[in-house]
């Protein structure tokens, strides 16, 4: 950078700083936080002074036994079943629902009701769905993955007709104007043309869905979490964070298996190459 | 109101049987298969696309529409397989009115092989799924679905496969083949269709001359092998004089000219003759 361009940026980043407008929006929203920070009890100093406490954890971390590393990792693959199947029964029963909810596929009759259902299974978070479930079928996984579909179902139906929705058009008009049946026009164009997105949207709903089923053994819905929240009942704090760490081992562990999945199959269906860094 | 739509009707109808009537006295070779009289066309209820336009396309034609962009020419393409219907005028396809709402035209659909200037192909999929796509309408629901296709059918891909240059490449995805490849995707997709008439929209525009006269070479082998009628759009004057033996060039919607190429001579059905200067000239000027 030039000096001249150094004394242009500092005169436009001085400029905008010294703008009345700018700097009565910024106290303004200052201000909003400030007060909804006192409002809802933010204390600081209590964070501060708690922050000791960490180095309890990481003692009682130290005396983590290895008998308990069998638990751990059976529950957490326990969790990542429950996670897997729930999200696979979610995603079969989305796909035919999300081409009923398109609106460039369905009559108003058909998407606009099944649009307001799909919208009410994504208002409460699946471990509200989980507690509703531990009563119909009583504690364990099978609970928490009944939780786990519906979610899914609601998540991945929007997700999915929004992008049936955004389809590339051209290939629909040349196949109508061949005269494809709407099956045939849903089989070897929609579905083809959407997939790209639905392999993405699987993994993220995987990913996303592995983390929730970690909390939803606090309601007694099985998994990892059933065995967190009860060491964090009984004070063993030690116990609960190592469970933690092996949580956040899975996810990170499945975050690096999604990347490679959506450079290899995504990327590539989707601009016709890997990914590659600019420079 | 009504009167005048019975009247259009009844003029629609005379148009019909008049054209049945004249067929009959010709030969089959020379029967029209698309013919338009009179018609209007307009994507909103203000600026007319097309403006009185009358064509009479023979089968076994290869015939060109050539006018810049904007002049209506896609229109005129749309208004054959039913994608539109005129606001003014008949068109006819086989006698019938193209409307995807007529249950009649809707059966002989499939015969129309249409490639839309974005070729309109499922990038994602491999050629030869894409080049099924033509063979559909011929296949049941249930077995398309699970792609159960019959024999005979597979049999016919590789054939259409072998005739426009892309054997080898039919397990290929589409996202991964050039700009000249995918168009002959287009055109086996089309040839799939065993189609009577092959509709294609400024199918080589974007490419460069060697490679739309190595498209542009595949149809006129298939149109001659398959013994088809091509309605075909360009931008190139000298492209449509060198491939069609009939010629239209549009102008803000409208026919100003219409020649017969046939070997050196060109025939004008319109205004007299004129030498492929004095015509390239007019179409400079269009």
């Amino acid at each position: 950078m030039t000096f001249k361009q150094v004394i242009s940026v500092k005169k436009r980043f001085w400029g905008c700083m010294m703008n009345p407008k700018n700097n009565l929006l910024i106290g303004a929203i200052v201000a909003v936080v400030v007060v909804m920070s006192y409002d809802v009890g933010v204390e600081p100093i209590a964070f501060f002074e708690g922050l000791p406490n960490l180095g309890i954890v990481a003692k009682e971390m130290t005396e983590f036994k290895s008998e308990h590393w069998g638990t751990a990792f059976w529950s957490m693959l326990e969790t990542i079943e429950m996670a897997f199947i729930g999200t696979i029964a979610g995603v079969v029963i989305s796909l035919p629902l999300s081409i009923f909810a398109a609106r460039n596929l369905s009559s108003k009759f058909v998407y606009a009701p099944l649009r307001a259902l799909l919208a009410a299974t994504r208002t409460f978070p699946s471990i509200l769905w989980a507690i509703l479930f531990v009563i119909v079928v009583g504690l364990g996984p099978f609970a928490g993955i009944l939780a786990i579909t519906l979610y899914t179902i609601g998540f991945i139906s929007k997700l999915q007709y929004e992008s049936i929705e955004a389809i590339d058009f051209d290939p629909v008009e040349a196949t109508t104007a061949i005269g494809l049946s709407k099956l045939q026009l849903i089989r070897y164009v929609i579905i083809p043309e959407a997939a790209p997105h639905l392999l993405s949207q699987i993994l993220y709903m995987f990913d996303y869905n592995v983390r929730q089923t970690s909390i939803l053994g606090i309601v007694g819905a099985g998994g990892i979490g059933f065995y967190i929240i009860n060491y964090i009942k009984f004070f063993e704090y030690g116990k609960a964070a190592m469970f933690m760490l092996v949580v956040l081992a899975a996810v990170l562990a499945i975050d690096w298996i999604s990347v490679k999945i959506r450079d290899k199959y995504i990327m590539k269906a989707e601009h016709g190459r890997q990914l590659k860094a600019i420079n | 109101m009504i009167s005048s739509i019975f009247i259009a009707w009844l003029n629609s109808e005379f148009f019909i049987s008049t054209l049945k009537k004249q067929d009959s006295s010709s030969s089959i070779s020379t029967m029209s298969i698309v013919q338009m009289s009179g018609v209007s066309a307009s994507y909103d209820s203000k600026d007319r696309v097309l403006k009185d336009v009358t064509l009479n396309i023979h089968r076994g034609t290869n015939y060109a529409i050539v006018g810049a962009s904007g002049s209506g020419k896609s229109t005129l393409l749309k208004l054959m397989n039913g994608m539109m219907t005129p606001s003014n005028g008949v068109v006819l396809y086989n006698y019938q009115k193209p409307s995807l709402k007529n249950k009649e035209f809707k059966k002989s659909i499939s015969k129309i092989g249409y490639i839309p200037q974005t070729l309109g192909l499922v990038k994602n999929m491999s050629v030869m799924d894409n080049i099924m796509i033509g063979a559909l309408p011929r296949i049941s629901g249930v077995k398309s679905f699970f792609k159960m296709f019959p024999e005979d059918e597979i049999k016919n891909a590789y054939d259409v496969l072998k005739l426009v240059g892309l054997n080898g490449k039919s397990k290929r995805k589409v996202y991964m083949l050039s700009g000249g490849e995918k168009r002959r995707v287009a055109i086996a997709r089309a040839l799939m269709q065993k189609p009577d008439i092959l509709l294609a929209d400024e199918i080589v525009s974007e490419l460069d001359s060697v490679t739309a006269r190595e498209v542009m070479d595949v149809i006129h082998d298939a149109q001659k092998k398959l013994n088809l009628t091509a309605v075909m759009i360009h931008h190139d004057m000298n492209l449509a004089l060198e491939y069609a033996n009939r010629v239209a060039v549009i102008k803000e919607g409208e026919k100003i000219l219409e020649i017969g190429v046939e070997g050196e001579q060109i025939v004008d059905f319109q205004t007299g003759n004129f030498s492929q200067e004095e015509i390239l000239g007019m179409y400079d000027e269009s």
